[in-house]
C-alpha cells in the first residue's frame, strides 16, 4: 500500500504540526505538559491516542500525511543534526511494527 | 527581450550540510565537484536574478489551503526558518530579492491560465532555498533571487506534464514579458530520490537516479514526460523523489537541449540520492532550444 493511499486532508494533527513548527511558545507547553495542547485541537480519539503512543503506523493508517509524520517525530525526539537521526530511526521502528 | 543564462538542477538535502563532514570522501567530493562547477558556470553566465523552483515542504501552508506555487516577492529573502535551522545546521542568510520580476511572474502566470500563488512577506525557508543558497553561496553574489515554492507531496499535486507546461509558459514569459537585456537563470531544486517520513526513509534509488540523471542529460523530453510519472517517482521514494518536478519545470522552459551531470553519489546517512545537472542555456532566448 502506498504512504497517500489513506490520505485525510481533514485531520486537526496536521494543523497541530503546522503550528508546533511556527510558534516556539506551542513548542515550550507541547514539551512541557503535551496533553494541554492537544486539548486545543479537535483530534479524534483514535487520532489523539495515536499520537499518545508515539503510533506513526496508527497515524498514517488514519490519514497523516507521511512528511508531517517526519516533522513531529523530530518535534518529539529531536530536532537537530543527531536528533533527526533518533526521530527517523523511531519513525521508521514504529512504521515496520505490526501493532 | 529577457536572456535566458543559466539552467541547472540541484538536490537541496539538508543533510548536505549538517553531516557533510561526516560523510565519506569519495561522497563528499561528488558534492564539492557539483557545487564548484555549478557555482563556475553560474559566475560565467552572470544572471541577473535567478528564479529558484523548489518544493515547500509544508512549512509555509496549511494542508487544507495549499497552493500549488507560491512565489516569494519580498525585496530580501532570508532564512533559514527558526524551526528547520538546527535540522539543516546551516548559516543564516539573506538573499536579494527581486520584487518586479516575482510581481511580473505572478501577473505573467495569470494571463496565461496558470494559476500561482504570491506572497509579500519573507516566505519561511526549509532546505528547499536555504541548501542551495549556502552551498552555492547565492547571497554573497551579485545576483537577486525569485523563490518559487512548489506542491509535490499534497495530493493532488501537478503532474510531470502540467510542470512542464508550467515551464513553456514560464519561457514565454521570460521572452516576452521581462525586460530587454535582463539575464536570467533558472535553478530546479529538489530531489533526488528519498522518502522522508515513510518507512523506507534510509532507502536511496540508484537504478532511478542514475536513470533520470541520464534522462536529464539526454535532452530526450518525449521520454521524460512519458517515463517520469508520479507512480515511477513513489516506487524510487514516496513523497519525496516526486520534488524533482522542479526540475521538470526547469526543462519545460529550456527546451529539449543535453545537459551535464557532475557524477553520483549515494550514502545512506544522508537519505537522499546526491547529483547535479547543468543546461547550457548560454546566449538563447528562453525555451529555443
Amino acid at each position: 500500500m502506498g504512504l497517500f493511499d489513506n490520505f485525510d486532508p481533514t485531520l486537526a494533527a496536521h494543523d497541530l504540526v503546522q503550528d508546533l513548527k511556527w510558534d516556539p511558545e506551542l513548542r515550550q507547553q507541547f514539551e512541557k505538559d503535551e496533553g494541554s495542547v492537544l486539548d486545543r485541537y479537535a483530534l479524534r480519539p483514535a487520532e489523539r491516542q495515536a499520537i499518545e503512543q508515539r503510533n506513526f503506523r496508527k497515524l498514517y493508517d488514519l490519514g497523516f500525511h507521511p512528511y508531517l509524520g517526519g516533522q513531529l517525530a523530530r518535534l518529539i525526539y529531536g530536532n537537530d543534526v543527531d536528533g533527526a537521526i533518533r526521530a527517523v530511526n523511531n519513525l521508521v521502528a514504529s512504521l515496520n511494527s505490526k501493532s | 527581450m529577457a536572456e535566458l543564462v543559466y539552467a541547472a538542477g540541484i538536490p537541496h538535502a539538508p543533510t548536505l550540510v549538517g553531516l557533510f563532514a561526516r560523510a565519506p570522501a569519495e561522497v563528499q567530493k561528488v558534492v564539492r565537484d557539483s557545487c564548484d562547477a555549478l557555482v563556475q558556470e553560474l559566475e560565467a553566465a552572470r544572471p541577473d536574478v535567478l528564479i529558484v523552483f523548489a518544493n515547500d515542504h509544508l512549512t509555509n501552508s496549511r494542508i487544507s489551503a495549499y497552493p500549488d506555487f507560491l512565489i516569494g516577492m519580498a525585496a530580501e529573502h532570508s532564512g533559514p526558518h527558526e524551526w528547520f535551522k538546527p535540522w539543516i545546521g546551516c548559516r543564516d542568510y539573506t538573499a536579494k530579492g527581486d520584487t518586479a520580476v516575482a510581481e511580473a511572474l505572478f501577473r505573467g502566470m495569470t494571463r496565461r491560465g496558470i494559476r500561482m500563488n504570491a506572497e509579500r512577506k519573507n516566505l519561511n525557508f526549509d532546505d528547499n532555498i536555504s541548501v542551495p543558497t549556502v552551498l552555492m553561496d547565492l547571497d554573497k553574489r551579485p545576483v537577486r533571487v525569485v523563490p518559487v515554492l512548489q506542491n509535490t507531496t499534497v495530493p493532488p499535486y501537478p503532474d510531470q506534464r502540467r510542470c512542464y507546461a508550467v515551464g513553456q509558459a514560464l519561457a514565454d514569459l521570460i521572452r516576452d514579458d521581462l525586460p530587454a537585456g535582463l539575464r536570467v537563470g533558472l535553478i530546479g531544486s529538489g530531489g533526488l530520490s528519498h522518502e522522508p517520513g515513510g518507512s523506507r526513509y534510509y532507502f536511496i534509488d540508484e537504478e532511478f537516479d542514475r536513470w533520470f540523471l541520464d534522462l536529464c542529460c539526454s535532452g530526450d523530453h518525449r521520454r521524460l514526460l512519458d517515463e517520469l510519472t508520479i507512480d515511477r517517482m513513489e516506487a524510487a521514494g514516496s513523497g519525496g523523489t516526486s520534488e524533482l518536478l522542479a526540475w521538470v519545470v526547469v526543462m519545460g522552459a529550456i527546451g529539449e537541449r543535453p545537459g551535464r551531470s557532475f557524477g553520483y553519489a549515494i550514502h545512506k546517512e544522508f537519505r537522499c540520492g546526491i547529483g547535479a545537472v547543468s543546461w547550457s542555456v548560454n546566449g538563447h532566448a528562453a525555451g529555443r532550444g
